[in-house]
């Protein structure tokens, strides 16, 4: 006999959503809703008019952890829509910050992520916050590998929170040969760190997989099942590191494959919650005859990819450009820290080659004809698509195609088979970013429900 | 307290003749920064460089001792050193910002590190920063009014301009001296200065300015712990000849009379601005 429950607000990730099931007897989810309630802000609608310079200033405030993907997709975007080629040293100085965010990035989401896991060889959760070994000195060494990712980022981007030195053409400044040695130095820093803690990490994900039970943050201890997290969805990454655009003569992602269905198409229809944990931490599920209807309240689209969902974000990136086949949700999270290093030489590599009396801003910066330009920016959490029309410096048109909006359906797919106390689990090895995923549609107050994406 | 909190006060000069050669006075704050730049007190400082036309500045990030030499002398206009401060730390990769500025862009760097509004670790690199005493300051089209105009001096001609013993006076590179009375510059004042009430930089680690000690010579005030260190340090290190203020003429006793005339008269001004209109006032930033 099937049951619904749910947990409603989910945790540790960016953003506001929740997850409904469909269990079985024991337990394990048969069918699985993950889904965004953050409040839509609507940003591809408001940006219609404005100039081609603030709407990438304004995408930006999608997200504050990864600002620096929509900053250079907005960017890059109007940059191909207008046909604009920046100068060499002005796309180093963006790989220097784009890697600086991914650092930061994951380090952040390691805090997320390790309440769940186990001191490997214990039984005793990991809690970031504790003062004692060995917990502190990770901690700390997360804490120094964001630092060095901010400030590298403030260095290059002017600030590492909404960027301020990229902008339509290239950059507003490069950097001093003062700074360029100082990214050098916070660079070398960094990479011996970020070696352990991937060590680390990895042999703490790797103890979780081979746990035959494991619990949610402290919560009942449930029995694992076989292919945790897997899913049978594909892959879409545009780079390992920085990404595409419709300017490159050798594009990596495809417009023309990608499609989006509304979520009532998608999502499960009106259900009522049959199963409730009062004891689920903290604060338990929802309650017992409680109305769901979460093809009505999910607040995103659904993009698909040759016609289904896809994974995107670090595995994506491994598995299409190196090989990697690890799955599961233990496979994906293993695949993010093994990104630190890549980032960290990726920073080392641009920041050496970068002439600090380079030119920073294109000589001509055309105002745009309307033509259709996309760029791809491999966000921390996947391949973050920015497209855009822009006529005489104003934009046209404007549509995001967001890592988490990807992910989804996917996740949704991945829940199946799971235990229901350990879904936040697989969830949360996506590293959310809902504030991401719902920038868009039209909310219709009349009959709260998301109105249909206006398609050009 | 119309000179602020301040621990020592002397009369000195740069003990370097060539910062001399071009300073407006006694070349206080370039061979201090100097200075702290040579011992590592400060990666750069903001200072009011070279602009695009004569006489008008703009604020640079000096982290050489010949980018401070450009800076020497008084430009009697705007120069918005503030806004680069936030930069020095960003693509300028500065850790130790040291920054000269008139009494409100002090004011301003010390809200800056109390309250940073968009200033983001901005605060804790402030290293130096070094005051200036200033009356009143003038828009660029005002000065250019004031020399062109009254003084009957090309501005590309002048090589410094001077306001002291009641007269605005440019001297030209050919070796003339042209004067006005200041009541005809009055009108040309900036009115946000009409509402300041700090003469001699209250919040600078050290401030420094020319009323008080001789031509050639400036009156400096020790105000904060890392002022004094530093100065007590350029001291030791023989970079300035320092004479007690009590032994200079005119001394702390002008000082201390023009500050009260500019505090009294602006205070006024602030007043007023309650009865402004009827039944109405004009915003008072200090409430």
């Amino acid at each position: 006999m099937s049951k619904v429950v749910e947990i409603s607000p989910t945790t540790r990730h960016e953003g506001h959503t929740k997850l409904t099931m469909q269990v079985d007897d024991s337990g394990v989810v048969t069918r699985g809703d993950w889904l965004s309630l953050t409040p839509v802000r609507g940003i591809e609608k408001l940006a219609i008019g404005k100039s081609m310079h603030q709407a990438p200033k304004i995408s930006s405030r999608v997200c504050g952890i990864c600002p620096i993907a929509h900053t250079l997709a907005g960017t890059e975007a109007m940059e191909a829509s207008i046909g604009c080629i920046i100068p060499d040293d002005a796309y180093l100085l963006r790989v220097i910050l784009q890697c600086a965010n991914r650092v930061s990035s994951h380090a952040l989401h390691n805090i997320l992520s390790l309440p769940d896991m186990y001191i490997p060889g214990t039984d005793t959760h990991i809690n970031p916050f504790t003062p004692e070994e060995p917990v502190r000195s990770v901690a700390q060494r997360i804490q120094k590998l964001r630092e060095v990712g901010q400030t590298v980022g403030e260095i290059v981007g002017g600030e590492p929170i909404h960027p301020s030195n990229p902008r339509v053409g290239g950059m507003y400044k490069n950097i001093s040969p003062r700074a360029q040695t100082k990214i050098n130095d916070l660079v070398k820093e960094a990479i011996p760190l970020a070696r352990d803690h991937m060590d680390f990490m990895i042999s703490v994900f790797k103890d979780w997989d081979d746990r035959p039970m494991a619990s949610v943050a402290g919560g009942k201890e449930v029995e694992k099942t076989e292919k945790f997290g897997f899913h049978d969805q594909g892959y879409m990454a545009s780079d390992t590191l920085y990404g595409s655009s419709s300017l490159d003569l050798d594009q990596k992602w495809y417009p023309e494959r990608w499609t989006e269905v509304r979520p009532w198409d998608w999502y499960q229809g009106e259900l009522e919650v049959s199963l409730e944990d009062p004891d689920y931490p903290i604060g338990g599920t929802t309650p017992v005859g409680t109305k769901v209807w979460p093809a009505m309240e999910a607040c995103t689209g659904v993009p698909l990819y040759d016609g289904a969902p896809i994974e995107t974000g670090p595995r994506a990136r491994l598995a299409m450009f190196r090989n990697y086949d690890r799955k599961g949700a233990m496979g994906l999270q293993i695949a993010r820290q093994m990104e630190y290093m890549d980032c960290l030489y990726g920073m080392l590599d641009a920041v050496e080659a970068l002439d600090t009396n380079g030119k920073v801003i294109a000589d001509d910066i055309p105002q745009g004809d309307g033509t259709l330009g996309w760029a791809a920016n491999e966000a921390p959490r996947g391949t973050d698509i920015h497209l855009t029309k822009v006529l005489n410096g104003k934009v046209q048109w404007y549509s995001l195609l967001v890592p988490t909006t990807w992910n989804f359906p996917t996740v949704s797919r991945a829940l199946e088979g799971a235990p229901w106390q350990l879904t936040e689990v697989i969830m949360r090895a996506y590293d959310p970013c809902v504030s991401c995923a719902t920038h868009m549609m039209v909310v219709d107050d009349s009959k709260k429900v998301v109105a249909q994406k206006l398609f050009q | 307290m119309v000179l602020g909190n301040y621990k020592n006060c002397v009369s000195a000069r740069a003990a370097d003749p060539a910062v001399l050669s071009a300073s407006q006075d006694g070349g206080i704050v370039t061979q201090l920064f100097a200075f702290a730049l040579e011992e590592g007190i400060i990666d750069g400082a903001v200072v009011a460089g070279p602009g695009d036309e004569p006489y008008k500045p703009e604020p640079i990030v000096a982290t050489t001792v010949a980018e401070l030499m450009e800076a020497r002398g008084t430009r009697y206009t705007i120069c918005p050193n503030v806004a680069m401060i936030k930069e020095a730390t960003r693509s300028y990769g500065l850790d130790k910002v040291g920054i000269v500025g008139t009494p409100c862009q002090i004011q301003a760097v010390r809200k800056a590190q109390l309250y940073p509004m968009g200033m983001r670790s901005v605060g804790d690199k402030i290293a130096l920063a070094i005051g200036i005493f200033c009356m009143e300051n003038f828009p660029y089209q005002g000065l250019e009014t004031m020399v062109e105009d009254l003084c009957n001096v090309k501005m590309e001609s002048a090589v410094k301009m001077d306001i002291g013993k009641g007269k605005f006076s440019v001297y030209t590179s050919r070796g003339a001296v042209s004067q006005i009375p200041l009541k005809l510059t009055h009108k040309f004042e900036q009115p946000g200065c009409h509402v300041c009430l700090d003469y001699v930089a209250n919040l600078a680690d050290v401030s420094t300015g020319s009323v008080g000690s001789p031509d050639g010579w400036s009156t400096v005030l020790t105000r904060t712990k890392k002022g004094e260190t530093i100065w007590g340090k350029a001291i030791e290190a023989g970079y300035f000849e320092t004479k007690p203020i009590e032994d200079v003429k005119p001394g702390l006793g002008l000082l201390t009379k023009l500050a009260t005339e500019k505090i009294t008269k602006n205070q006024k001004t602030l007043d007023e601005r309650a009865t402004f209109g009827v039944d109405k006032g004009l915003r008072n930033p200090y409430i």
